[in-house]
């Protein structure tokens, strides 16, 4: 009785090829049963006509902000989960930086019973690197990682100590759990609230130069390199910083690392009359930044797209100047259909290029199975319709927050359908 | 001339056109100060609020003065002092304007942007008497009158100011850059390597020290205060130090009026730091006058902004 899905003549993306590949696609009992050019109709199966549209594999974020608990006036694990099936993301992992933070194998747990019972897709969690970020003791990371930890972060902070970094390094590698980093150089952020350059001169907003990013950057590379632990480098914002790892790769260091859609997007210039939905940290940088991130994606530097998703509250980023309003915006809503408006259908890179970063290795990264339109596969799918458009209006939206530079905008392309395991949770009305 | 703004924050918004006009406004106001009335029925009836949110003694009378002259009703909202600072928005702090219905609010604050986002929320007209390092328009405007005045023109082109001092935390140098460059001017900036920003606004000469900004020929040096530290930073490792090299010493001086060049500084001078004592004797040195056309050039704003305010239904 488990409900039997036909896609048919649908445009297949995988990371195989640069072209879309029409298929017909059955999906049964959670699972791809199979793939095929003309598929024969079964018994009981939903028929979903898929002409011209892009069937590709659920999505996975590995950074999102999703505030619970203790800061669920900006987002919840609910809300924040429907916001990722919204813009058609099947798999997230949650950073640690809530209020408590997750700093404990009791409050991973906990994170993980509401999300069984609060999200229709997997949630995961981070566990902190330090106890209340504060960068001074260690965290029980053993028992962070046997409650379901599956990453360990700082996030929104830097561990600046080096030797404390050094030895939670040591002593995560024997668990293979991987280090994310947050790179920034405290002293040298200082009160910044955007990038150090021409724009925060004219705006007169104390800026944060490159150099905080990238000197992190470089001494938690080195780190790793001497310790052999898996570093991953979230949110990368410079050419520079770029560099640094892509060297590092070369030389064979276990480093891994990230970019966000909207540091491929914006830079300082987007910043018109301190518009807070322009302010993140690390912040937007150079126009230069995009086009050098956009070719070291598509060379194969970064190895996920990841949003960060920062949801805060409408006073919070819209009642309070600049200087005073929280970094960071929600992203998993607009990802796809961004990804797609400024690079896919441009031709700047192909959809095999989002699926490989955006799908496959951020699951990789993490040793989970590979989730694919391939038989076999967990059913996570995702329709998209390149013809159509989204609007990204309060009532579009899922997540509790609007933080975003698209909010009230379009973009070309819309997410039509959404499963995990084989279950429809999203299915938007053609119209 | 375009129709009247609603708002005055930042000179960047103003067209050249703009500014010759507020230049222009701003003369009748002078020649008004000579006779023993000083008031024109103007604003009369209207509202005029100022928000303070950092002390100021200066500019904050400058603007009470100027309101009065027009015939405004002026009232200050002691902010920085009040319960007000802690924990109500500034939001906040407007709707409650907005209810006492002022016509006029200025602002001051610590925040570059709180202007901005204040105007975008009210229908009064809202100055910005200077916020953070961002931007000081009725400085620029005064600095400009003055300028206008020695100059006999609103046509700078041709003239040199050299900018010395704290450039990368100073309001004032930014909005007084801002309007010399629209009025025609070259602006060249000399001040410690940390207090200089890279980058810079296009067209802004840097220079490295006093010599070689005197080969420059400016017309006018001004000087910007120095705040000696910063949230706990050093920027210059001594007063007497900064004195020495960036200061307008008594053996500049001299240089200076060999040369006939005007000396021109925001106020309060540290006397010592900034400048030598003499130079606040020396004939062209331009900061009374710089005072006494504040109250003109914020005269020529009020009258000629237009607030928004919706009639209120019975």
């Amino acid at each position: 009785m488990s409900n039997m899905i036909l896609f048919k003549s649908a445009s297949v993306a995988s990371t195989r090829s640069k072209e879309l590949e029409v298929c017909d696609v059955l999906v049964k009992e959670g699972r791809v049963e199979s793939v095929a050019v003309n598929l024969e109709k079964k018994d009981g199966a939903k028929v979903i006509h898929a002409e011209g549209k892009v069937l590709l594999p659920g999505l996975f974020d590995l950074h999102v902000h999703f505030r619970e608990p203790g800061q669920t006036s900006k987002e919840n694990i609910f809300t924040g989960s429907e916001a990722a099936i919204n813009g058609g993301v099947t798999g997230v992992v949650a950073m640690p930086n809530t209020a408590p933070a997750i700093d404990s194998g009791g409050l991973v747990r906990s994170v993980m019973d509401i999300a069984k019972r609060n999200a229709r897709i997997p949630v995961y969690t981070t566990g902190c690197i330090t106890k209340e970020r504060k960068g001074i003791e260690m965290t029980p990371i053993a028992g962070m990682k046997s409650a379901g930890a599956v990453m360990l972060t700082d996030d929104g902070s830097p561990v600046s100590n080096p030797q404390l970094l050094r030895r939670a390094m040591e002593y995560a590698r024997e668990f293979d759990l991987p280090l994310a980093s947050h790179c920034e150089t405290m002293e040298l952020s200082g009160q910044g609230a955007m990038n150090e350059g021409r724009v925060s001169y004219q705006m007169g907003i104390p800026g944060i130069p490159a150099i905080s990013e990238e000197i992190c950057i470089a001494r938690d590379i080195q780190i790793a390199e001497y310790t052999g632990a898996h570093l991953h480098i979230q949110h990368v914002t410079t050419a520079r910083g770029m560099e640094i790892i892509r060297r590092a790769k070369n030389d064979g260091v276990h480093v891994t690392c990230e970019v966000a859609p909207h540091h491929l997007i914006f830079n300082e210039e987007h910043i018109i009359d301190y518009d807070t939905h322009f302010k993140m940290n690390p912040p937007l940088r150079t126009r230069e930044d995009n086009e050098r991130l956009v070719a070291g994606l598509i060379e194969g530097v970064f190895d996920v797209i990841a949003t960060d998703h920062a949801p805060h509250t409408d006073f919070e980023k819209r009642q309070q100047d600049f200087a005073s309003a929280p970094f960071g915006i929600t992203g998993l809503e607009t990802a796809l259909p961004s990804l797609f408006h400024y690079f896919i259908k441009p031709g700047i890179f192909g959809w095999d290029l989002l699926v490989e970063r955006y799908a496959s290795q951020p699951r990789s990264i993490l040793k989970f199975d590979e989730v694919a339109v391939a038989e076999g596969s967990v059913a996570d799918l995702v329709l998209f319709d390149p013809a159509g458009a989204t609007t990204f209006s309060r009532e579009f939206m899922r997540s509790k927050a609007s933080n975003t530079p698209f909010l009230d905008q379009t973009l070309d392309g819309s997410v039509d359908m959404v499963l995990s395991h084989g279950d429809i949770l999203l299915e938007r009305d053609a119209d | 001339m375009s129709e009247p703004r609603k708002d005055l924050l930042q000179i960047a918004d103003l067209t050249s056109e703009e500014v010759e006009h507020l230049l222009s406004a701003a003369q009748p106001f002078k020649e008004l100060f000579r006779r023993s009335v000083k008031k024109v029925p103007t604003l009369q009836g209207k509202t005029v609020l100022s928000l303070f949110y950092e002390p100021s003694t200066r500019t904050s009378s400058s603007f009470e003065v100027a309101a009065k002259r027009l015939s405004a009703d002026v009232t200050n909202l002691a902010v920085a002092t009040s319960s007000v600072v802690k924990g109500e928005s500034v939001l906040d702090t407007v709707d409650t304007l907005q209810a006492m219905r002022a016509d006029y609010i200025i602002i001051r604050h610590k925040q570059a942007g709180i202007p901005n986002l204040v105007a975008r929320h009210t229908g009064a007209a809202v100055i910005n008497a200077g916020d953070g390092f961002h931007a000081h328009p009725t400085q620029a405007l005064l600095d400009a009158s003055t300028l206008y005045d020695v100059f006999g023109s609103a046509n700078f082109s041709g003239k040199k100011v050299l900018i010395v001092g704290d450039i990368l935390h100073s309001r004032v140098a930014r909005s007084t850059s801002c309007i010399l460059t629209k009025l025609g001017a070259e602006v060249g900036v000399l001040g410690p390597g940390t207090l200089v920003p890279e980058h810079r606004p296009e067209g802004m000469r840097k220079f490295s020290e006093f010599d070689e900004a005197f080969s420059w020929k400016p017309d006018v040096i001004y000087l910007l205060r120095v705040q000696f530290e910063r949230q706990g930073e050093q920027f210059f490792p001594s007063a007497g130090e900064y004195h020495s090299v960036y200061g307008l010493t008594e053996g500049r001086l001299d240089r200076v009026r060999d040369e006939g060049i005007w000396v021109m500084h925001p106020g309060p001078v540290n006397r010592g730091v900034e400048l030598a004592d003499s130079v606040m004797g020396y004939e062209r040195c331009l900061i009374n006058r710089q005072v006494e056309n504040g109250i003109a050039a914020r005269m020529a704003v009020l009258y000629w902004l237009k607030p928004q305010l919706e009639p209120l239904n019975e």
